[in-house]
C-alpha cells in the first residue's frame, strides 16, 4: 500500500501536475478577492470612500420645500435643484450632472402613492455609484412617509430597534463573505480536487491496461486502491493548512484551526472514497468524472439545507459560534460516514469479478 | 475527402454510445435527478451556508419571531439580568427593550449590522401582509436608463486618457458621438409624469420581487431598490459554460484514449490525413454541444413565435459558438500534449478556470462599463435583455476567440502524427514541433508566425486587464507593462528559437539580424491591424492605451525589431539554452521603453 502511494506521489511530482493544482487554487483565490472588493463596494457604499461621492452630482427636479429634497440635502450628496426637467436633462447630456431625480407630486399626509423617477446614465459605472448613494436617503424618505401613513394600518406597531454601535466598524457583508464563503471554499478546494484526482489515478490504470501488471505483483487490488486513496487524502490537509496560513497573514483570524483541518481531512476522505467506488465500478474516465462532478454538486447543494454541513461547520468553528460538544458530535458523524464509505469501497472491490 | 472525416465522426458517435451502457446511464440520470432536487430545495432557502453564525441573547419573547426569520442567528431566551451579561456566555448581541447592545469583537459588530437588516426585512414582511399598498408601501421608485455620449475613462486616469485621445490615438478613437439632432428627438420621449407606472395591488410587488433576479429592475420600493448589478450575467455564464465544460471533458478523454490505447495508430495508418481524423473526432462533440446550447437558449428566451425571435436565438448561438470552439481547441491541444489523465485533468481545469474568468468577470460589468464588451457573455446578456448588438461589437469580442481557436487547431493538427502522439516526448519539444512544421512550409516564416500570434497576445493582455483591474491603478499599470511586454517578446522570439534550435537556419549573425527584422516587422503589422480593427471600443480607456502604446510614428516598429534582436543576439552568442534569459532581457528593455513613454502620463 505504501509503495503504491509512493509511486503515485513520485509521478505527481514528475508531471508537475501538482504545481498546476496550486496555480488553479491561486486563481480561485485571486478571483475571490476580486469578488470581495467588487461586491462589498457594490453593496456597501461607505467602502467606496468619499472620493467617488464627491465626484457625482445629482439634479433634483422639484421645489425647495420637497421633503425628499431636504433629506437628500442632509445626506452627503451634492444636489442641484432644478424647477423644470428640461434644463436638468440638458446638463445631464452635457455631463455636468450624473443623474436626475424627479420628486413626487403628493405629500406624506396624502393617500396617493408617491412615485420617485430616477434617471440614470445607461451603461456607466456612475449609475451604480449614484444608486448606492441614493439608497439610504430614499429609505429615510420612505420611513418618514411611513411614520405618518402606517398609523392608518389597523394594529400595526412600528418595529424600532436602536443598535448601539461600538467603535469597531465592519459590515456583515464583508465579514460573512470572508468566513461564510471564502474560508470554506478555500479549505475545501483541495478536497474537491483530490476527489477528481483519484478518478484519474484509477481509470488510468484500466485504460492503459496496467492494472493487470500491478495485480501480478504481490499487491492485492484493495492494497492498490487504498494506496492511491491514501495519497489523495493525505495531500489535502497540507494544502488547506497553507490556505489558512495565507488567510492569517492577511489578518483573517481563524479559531479552532486544528479541528477545521481534521474536518477537512475527513471530508476529503469521504469524497475520495465515493469517487474510488465510482471509478472501480465504471472504469471510464469521462463517465466517472461526470458522475463525480454531479455527486459533488449534489452534496454541495445539500449543504445549503442543514446547519452544521461541512461548510457551515468550518464557518462556525472559525468564528467560535459553536459549542465543543456540538462540533465534536458532528465531526464524529462525518467520521462514521467516512468509515461506512470505506467499508463500501472494500465491498465494491471484492465483489467486482474482474478485479481478482 | 468528405467521406474521410465523416467515417471517423460516425465511429466516434458509435463509440461514445458504447461508453454509456445502461448501468452508467441509470446512474447518471439518477444523480442528475438528485442534483435537480437538491438545487431546487436549496433555492428555496437563502442560498447561503450561514446558519447560526451569530448568537443573540434575548429577554423579551416578542423578539423571538423576528430573530427566527434570519437563519444567521441562534438565540437564547434569558431573563433581563442574565441578558445584560451577554458577553459572559459568548453571545454577540443582547436585545434589551428597544436597545441592541453589541460585544466588542468584529463578529459582534458584523452581527449588529446583520441584525439591522433583519429588522428591516421583518418590517417589510409585516407591512406586506397588510393589503394596503398606499399606506404600507407609499414610496415607489421608477428607474429610467438614459443614453448620453459615452466617455468611459477609468477614475483617476481621465486626464491621461484625454491626452492620448487628443494625441496618439486620434485615428482609433471613435468619432461617432451622437449629434445634437438626436438629442432633441430623445428628450421628447422622456416622460416627466410621476405616477404612470405605480402598481395598484400588492400582487405586483410579489411579482416584482420574483422576477428581480432575471430581469433588470425598473420599479421598486426604496427598501428593495438595488444598484444595477447584473447578477443575471453570472447565472447565464454558468448555464452556458457548464455543458461546454463537461462535453469538452469527454472530447479530450476520447482523444487521450486513442493515444493511450494506441487505437489511433490504426486510424492514422488508414488512408486518412491527420486533418480528417481531427475534424471527424471534433464535429460530433461540436454538434452535440451546439444542440444543448440551442436548448438552453430556447429555455431562456422562450419558444420563438416570430421571425425576430428566431433571429435572436441565432445571434445568441453565434455569440456562444466561438466560446465553444475555443474550449474545444484548448482541450484538443492539451489532450495532445499531456502525458497522463492527471495532467489532462489539471490542464483542462486550469484552462477552463482561465477562460471562465475571461468570460465571467467582464460580463459582471455588463451595463456598467464598456470593458465588459470583451466577453461574448456580455453580448448574450444584451441579446437576452432585448438590446441591439452592433456588428463591430460582435467582431470585437468574438474575433479573438475565432482566431485563437483556429490557430490552436492548426498547430495541433500539425503534430497529430505518430511521433508526437505515441511517444513520451517532452511537452516543450511537442510545442516546438508545431512551429518547426509551420516554419518548414514554403510560406511559413517568422514574419507570418508573429502575425498569427497577435490574437494570442491580444487575448492574454485583455485577460490581464481583467486580472489587474482590482489592483491600485499605479501598480496595475506597471504589472500590465511588464507582463504584456513579456507576452510580446515571447511570441516574437519563439520562431527564431525554433529556427536555431531545430537547425532550420544556421546560427549566424546575418540570420539573427534578418529574422529579427522579419519577426519584429510581422508583429508590428499585425498589431496595427488589430488596433485598427478592434481596439476602437476601448482605445480611450487607460488600459487600452498601454496596449496600443505609440500608435505614433514608426518608433514602435523600430522597438519591436530591437527587442527581438536582443533575444536573437543572446541566442546567437550563447546558444539556444539561454532562450529564457534572452526573453527576460528583451522584456526588461521593452518595459523600460514603455515606462519612459508613459511616465509623463501616469506618474
Amino acid at each position: 500500500m505504501k509503495t503504491i502511494a509512493k509511486k503515485e506521489f513520485k509521478e505527481l511530482m514528475r508531471e508537475k501536475t501538482f504545481i498546476l493544482a496550486i496555480i488553479i487554487q491561486l486563481f480561485i483565490a485571486s478571483f475571490s478577492t476580486f469578488l470581495v472588493i467588487g461586491l462589498t463596494s457594490f453593496y456597501d457604499p461607505s467602502t467606496l470612500g468619499n472620493v467617488e461621492m464627491e465626484g457625482t452630482s445629482i439634479a433634483v427636479v422639484g421645489t425647495e420645500n420637497d421633503e425628499l429634497f431636504k433629506i437628500l440635502q442632509e445626506s452627503n450628496i451634492r444636489t442641484n435643484l432644478y424647477y423644470d426637467f428640461q434644463p436638468a436633462y440638458t446638463d445631464f447630456y452635457d455631463r455636468k450632472i450624473d443623474a436626475i431625480i424627479v420628486t413626487p407630486v403628493g405629500s406624506s399626509g396624502g393617500t396617493d402613492l408617491l412615485n420617485v423617477d430616477i434617471y440614470l446614465p445607461k451603461s456607466e459605472i456612475k449609475a451604480t455609484v449614484v444608486s448606492l448613494q441614493l439608497k439610504e436617503p430614499l429609505e429615510k424618505y420612505e420611513q418618514s412617509v411611513r411614520d405618518i401613513r402606517t398609523q392608518r394600518l389597523p394594529g400595526y406597531t412600528p418595529i424600532e430597534f436602536n443598535v448601539i454601535k461600538r467603535g469597531l466598524k465592519t459590515t456583515s457583508t464583508y465579514f460573512e463573505f470572508i468566513y461564510v464563503a471564502l474560508l470554506p471554499l478555500l479549505v475545501f478546494t483541495p478536497a474537491f480536487i483530490s476527489g477528481g484526482l483519484i478518478v484519474d489515478f484509477i481509470t488510468e490504470e484500466y485504460e492503459r491496461k496496467t492494472m493487470e501488471l500491478l495485480l501480478v505483483s504481490p499487491a492485492s487490488m484493495i492494497e492498490i486502491v487504498s494506496g492511491k486513496a491514501f495519497l489523495a487524502t493525505l495531500i489535502v490537509p497540507f494544502q488547506s493548512f497553507v490556505w489558512m496560513l495565507l488567510l492569517s497573514i492577511n489578518r483573517v483570524s481563524i479559531n479552532n484551526s486544528l479541528q477545521i483541518l481534521l474536518l477537512v481531512t475527513i471530508v476529503a476522505f469521504i469524497l475520495v472514497m465515493a469517487s474510488t467506488i465510482i471509478s472501480v465500478l465504471f472504469r471510464d474516465r469521462g463517465v466517472a468524472q461526470l458522475l463525480y462532478s454531479l455527486i459533488l454538486i449534489f452534496l454541495f447543494m445539500s449543504s445549503y439545507l442543514f446547519t452544521n454541513s461541512p461548510m457551515n461547520l468550518v464557518t462556525r468553528l472559525s468564528i467560535e459560534s459553536i459549542g465543543t460538544l456540538e462540533s465534536w458530535a458532528w465531526i464524529g458523524i462525518y467520521l462514521l460516514t467516512g468509515i461506512f464509505l470505506y467499508l463500501a469501497m472494500i465491498m465494491t472491490v471484492k465483489q467486482d469479478p474482474n478485479n481478482i | 475527402m468528405m467521406a474521410g472525416w465523416f467515417t471517423i465522426a460516425k465511429w466516434e458517435l458509435l463509440r461514445s454510445k458504447l461508453k454509456f451502457d445502461i448501468r452508467s446511464m441509470i446512474m447518471l440520470t439518477l444523480s442528475l435527478i438528485l442534483v435537480i432536487i437538491a438545487s431546487y430545495a436549496a433555492s428555496q432557502t437563502g442560498m447561503s451556508m450561514n446558519q447560526k453564525i451569530y448568537l443573540a441573547a434575548v429577554s423579551q419573547p416578542e423578539v423571538q419571531p423576528i430573530i427566527e426569520t434570519d437563519q444567521r442567528f441562534d438565540y437564547v431566551l434569558v431573563d433581563r439580568y442574565t441578558d445584560s451579561n451577554y458577553y459572559e456566555y459568548n453571545a454577540d448581541v443582547a436585545i434589551i427593550g428597544n436597545n441592541v447592545y453589541l460585544g466588542d469583537t468584529r463578529k459582534a459588530a458584523s452581527a449588529g449590522d446583520a441584525l439591522e437588516n433583519t429588522f428591516k426585512t421583518y418590517r417589510e414582511l409585516v407591512l406586506t401582509a397588510y393589503n394596503d399598498v398606499n399606506n404600507s408601501h407609499p414610496v415607489w421608485i421608477t428607474v429610467h436608463d438614459l443614453e448620453r455620449p459615452q466617455d468611459f475613462q477609468l477614475a483617476g486616469a481621465e486626464e491621461t486618457a484625454e491626452n492620448i485621445k487628443r494625441g496618439a490615438n486620434t485615428t482609433v478613437y471613435p468619432g461617432n458621438i451622437p449629434g445634437a439632432e438626436g438629442y432633441t428627438g430623445r428628450s421628447g420621449s422622456v416622460k416627466t409624469g410621476s405616477s404612470t407606472i405605480s402598481p395598484e395591488e400588492i400582487a405586483a410587488l410579489d411579482e416584482m420581487q420574483g422576477r428581480a433576479f432575471f430581469e433588470k429592475q425598473t420599479i421598486a420600493t426604496p427598501s428593495n431598490f438595488s444598484p444595477p448589478i447584473p447578477f443575471t450575467a453570472i447565472l447565464y455564464a454558468f448555464l452556458f459554460i457548464f455543458p461546454i465544460y463537461f462535453i469538452s471533458q469527454f472530447y479530450s478523454t476520447s482523444l487521450m484514449d486513442e493515444r493511450t490505447n494506441k487505437k489511433g495508430e490504426l486510424v492514422l495508418a488508414a488512408p486518412l490525413t491527420g486533418r480528417d481524423v481531427v475534424i471527424g473526432k471534433t464535429v460530433p462533440y461540436l454538434l452535440i454541444t451546439m444542440i444543448i446550447q440551442t436548448a438552453i437558449t430556447i429555455y431562456i428566451l422562450g419558444i420563438p413565435s416570430t421571425f425576430a425571435d428566431i433571429e435572436r436565438i441565432f445571434l445568441v448561438l453565434a455569440a456562444i459558438f466561438p466560446v465553444v470552439l475555443l474550449f474545444f481547441a484548448l482541450s484538443f491541444y492539451s489532450a495532445i500534449l499531456s502525458r497522463s489523465f492527471k495532467e489532462l485533468t489539471f490542464a483542462s481545469v486550469f484552462l477552463s478556470v482561465i477562460i471562465s474568468g475571461y468570460l465571467f468577470f467582464p460580463a459582471m460589468f455588463a451595463n456598467i462599463h464598456a470593458i465588459s464588451s470583451i466577453s461574448p457573455i456580455t453580448l448574450i446578456v444584451r441579446l437576452i435583455e432585448n438590446e441591439a448588438v452592433l456588428t463591430n461589437t460582435y467582431l470585437f469580442s468574438t474575433l479573438p476567440f475565432y482566431f485563437v481557436a483556429i490557430s490552436v487547431y492548426t498547430f495541433g493538427t500539425f503534430i497529430f502524427r505518430e511521433e508526437d502522439l505515441f511517444t513520451q516526448k517532452a511537452i516543450s519539444g511537442k510545442i516546438v514541433d508545431c512551429f518547426e512544421i509551420f516554419l518548414s512550409y514554403p510560406y511559413g516564416s517568422v514574419f507570418l508566425l508573429s502575425i498569427i500570434f497577435i490574437p494570442f497576445v491580444y487575448m492574454a493582455q485583455l485577460m490581464l486587464i481583467v486580472m489587474l483591474f482590482n489592483l491600485p491603478l499605479a501598480y496595475s499599470i506597471i504589472a500590465m507593462i511588464l507582463l504584456s511586454a513579456m507576452a510580446e517578446e515571447l511570441v516574437k522570439s519563439i520562431g527564431i528559437y525554433t529556427l536555431f534550435k531545430r537547425k532550420i537556419a544556421d546560427i549566424t549573425l546575418r540570420n539573427a539580424i534578418k529574422y529579427s527584422i522579419l519577426s519584429g516587422a510581422g508583429f508590428f503589422v499585425g498589431e496595427k491591424a488589430v488596433a485598427f480593427l478592434t481596439l476602437a471600443p476601448i482605445a480611450s480607456s487607460a488600459f487600452g492605451s498601454v496596449m496600443t502604446m505609440g500608435t505614433l510614428l514608426l518608433i514602435p516598429l523600430f522597438l519591436h525589431i530591437t527587442t527581438v534582436l536582443i533575444s536573437s543576439l543572446v541566442m546567437y552568442k550563447r546558444g539556444t539554452h539561454y532562450y529564457l534569459v534572452s526573453v527576460v532581457l528583451a522584456t526588461l528593455f521593452h518595459s523600460i521603453y514603455n515606462i519612459v513613454i508613459l511616465r509623463g502620463l501616469f506618474f
